[in-house]
């Protein structure tokens, strides 16, 4: 024997290191797996990225109001390697939310929620919601405006919850307003609570994946199978397989792949800050990160007290017919091709919250308007020409012009072509009055003088 | 040679009362141990949080530096003898003076999500960034999705300075609701 021999001998005599690896790596997988197969491993790949890196950041970051924003900054300016594992941290935690979507769209479309791995599903579907909290406590941590205001806006979303919105909000926040307390309690959760519970659910849906089998793709005999017959088939069809360690292979090039895009992406496009967290900046425009896009572009269409409809009912339900898909889908039907109603329910699904996505991505800013602060004396702006009156009587708050301006309303870029003055005149002094489901304010406090300055600029603009 | 078997399962359909006995107790002690573990840590996890605070008053600046009858914005921080943590709360308030010793203090944060609103002097508006949200000057809803009118913070005048307290919501009468 030699003295490799004996010493790899050592460990699997006691621990039966080389049994299990080759349990794990040579047993067989059902013939016709694809690239499709791939994005779970590179999820996961991802999500140990987001630990290691992590845990680095913690060596140096402090999760206090007073040094949160310099710490994080400290990490991406003066740590070796700093804003490489930084950027990687935050590139990769969208790199995890795409992939984890993209894994369970493979796991729909193939049918492989269905027997005997429902269990696995939901498994999955519980760790997606984890992976969202961990989204959104993370975002808090650098403490920069982006990050206060978007959990001030994520609270007050919480907070619209009926009956116990409001002590829901302040469980979350620690306290009324996103202070001290919510910066320590998002840090525990991010980096204690929440990462613990992921790794359970990890592990159990590990688990039941090697227990269970990679599912065979929804072809042959297995486009349409129930239970009774499965284990037969999945087992005869392992048979004609290859060994795991073969299939293997093309997991860790889609794992090198979409590292190398993290990594560019962190390198490239590195960190948007837009400075320090200022709880007293009235002019800022909180927006949230794009996976929180389709809520927060809901709202739109929820007002008053139809509100919880999309921050609330919507998400819940959503989340739940998620969750629940092998319960009420107990179709032996697997092809895609023979499920049309669930793939029309998926493209609908797709396409609504790619269309919430691309409005909440592209939506227009109103520019900062001129705040009055107290002991500061601020000459009101004197600019009367139709540009300055626009601004200043607060259009621009909710209309844009060539680009500059809210989204709320209609862009008027070009209203003059659709309107003439003595229209845009009765609209501005009473909206309702011309049409009854307009949401802007009536202006009759306008001087008339200043209301026709106003709208002979709006006419021009054609 | 006699065999030595150790106990018997109970037949089927009977019970020993000395395992049942031991399962509900061992139940028990371990539901004790849970609760004697659960209890405080879930206790201290939801802390303070749902606990009705009192801010202390906090200095919005001198009551000359607010003329009459317009609405300026205040920065207002907590006093240096206040407990942890109210330290950090540095926070904005809009102040309207009413006249006659009398103010409407408003909180910067839109009722629809709790985007910061801007007021646009010159039309006498808050306007929210975010949905469209358009409050006048008393903070009433003139359009857009919000829900009730601004929310309020509490008031003092003490040595001509300006306190603010705790924040309050009002209806659409803007009387006191919470």
């Amino acid at each position: 024997m030699t003295l490799l021999q004996r010493g790899s001998a050592l460990p699997d005599r006691r621990m039966r290191v080389r049994t299990t690896v080759r349990q794990f790596f040579e047993r067989h997988a059902p013939p016709g797996l694809t690239w499709w197969h791939t994005f779970g491993s590179a999820l996961l790949a991802l999500l140990v990225v987001q630990a290691l890196t992590g845990t680095v950041m913690a060596l140096y970051y402090t999760p206090s109001p007073e040094h949160a924003y310099h710490s994080a900054e400290y990490i991406a300016t003066a740590v070796p390697f700093g804003r490489l594992v930084r950027g990687v941290h935050r590139w990769a935690a969208s790199g995890v939310v795409v992939l984890a979507v993209i894994h369970l769209l493979r796991v729909f479309i193939m049918g492989a929620y269905k027997y005997p791995r429902e269990p696995n599903w939901m498994v999955g579907v519980t760790a997606l919601v984890v992976i969202l909290g961990l989204a959104f406590t993370g975002y808090l941590l650098p403490w920069n405006q982006r990050a206060y205001w978007a959990t001030t806006v994520g609270a007050h979303i919480v907070g619209t919850v009926p009956v116990v919105g409001e002590a829901l909000r302040q469980l979350l926040l620690g306290g009324v307003n996103v202070g001290v307390l919510t910066l320590t309690r998002f840090f525990g959760l991010h980096v204690f609570f929440l990462p613990g519970l992921l790794t359970l659910l990890v592990l159990f849906h590990l688990l039941l994946l090697i227990r269970q089998g990679i599912a065979a793709p929804p072809k042959g005999e297995f486009a349409e199978i129930g239970p009774g017959d499965y284990w037969a088939a999945y087992d005869a069809a392992k048979a004609r397989g290859r060994p795991f360690y073969i299939h293997a292979v093309r997991d860790v090039v889609m794992v090198a792949v979409v590292l190398a895009v993290v990594a560019l992406l962190a390198l490239r496009l590195g960190l948007p800050s837009d400075g320090p967290a200022d709880p007293t900046d009235v002019n800022y425009v909180p927006r949230p990160e794009w996976y929180f896009f389709p809520v927060f572009e809901l709202l739109w269409w929820f007002k008053g007290r139809w509100i919880p409809i999309a921050t609330v009912v919507i998400p819940v339900v959503f989340l739940l017919v998620l969750f629940g898909l092998p319960l009420y889908d107990r179709n032996p039907r697997r092809a895609p091709g023979r499920r049309p109603l669930a793939m029309t329910a998926a493209i609908l699904v797709l396409a609504g919250s790619g269309y919430l996505m691309y409005r909440g991505a592209t939506a227009p800013q109103p520019p900062p308007a001129r705040v009055a602060i107290a002991g500061q004396i601020v000459a009101p702006s004197a600019d009367t020409t139709g540009p300055g009156l626009f601004e200043n009587e607060g259009c621009s708050a909710c209309h844009a012009i060539a680009g500059q301006g809210g989204g709320a309303g209609p862009d008027l870029t070009r209203v003059g072509a659709r309107r003439d003055a003595a229209w845009l005149k009765r609209f501005i002094r009473d909206p309702a009055a011309v049409r009854p489901e307009a949401l802007m304010p009536a202006f009759t406090d306008l001087p008339e003088a200043t209301l026709d300055r106003l709208v002979e600029y709006l006419a021009r603009l054609r | 040679m006699e065999e030595h078997l150790g106990p018997q399962p109970p037949e089927k359909g009977k019970s020993l009362p000395r395992r049942d006995a031991l399962k509900i107790g061992g139940l028990a002690v371990g539901g004790a141990i849970a609760a004697a573990v659960g209890v405080p840590l879930v206790g201290a996890a939801v802390g303070s949080a749902l606990k009705p605070t009192t801010p202390g008053w906090m200095r919005a600046g001198a009551v000359d530096a607010f003329p009459k009858g317009e609405v300026l914005l205040a920065i207002i921080e907590p006093p240096v003898d206040m407990e942890w943590p109210a330290l950090d709360a540095k926070m904005a308030v809009y102040v309207r003076n009413d006249g006659a010793g009398g103010f409407t203090v408003f909180d910067m944060h839109c009722t629809h999500v709790g985007c910061p609103v801007r007021w646009v002097q010159t039309s006498q508006r808050f306007f929210s960034p975010c949905h469209g949200g358009v409050f006048d000057s008393a903070g009433r809803v003139l359009g857009g999705p919000p829900p009730r009118p601004l929310d309020r913070r509490e008031y003092k005048v003490e040595d001509g300075v300006l306190y603010v307290g705790a924040v309050y919501r009002v209806d659409e009468q803007l009387q006191r609701i919470a």
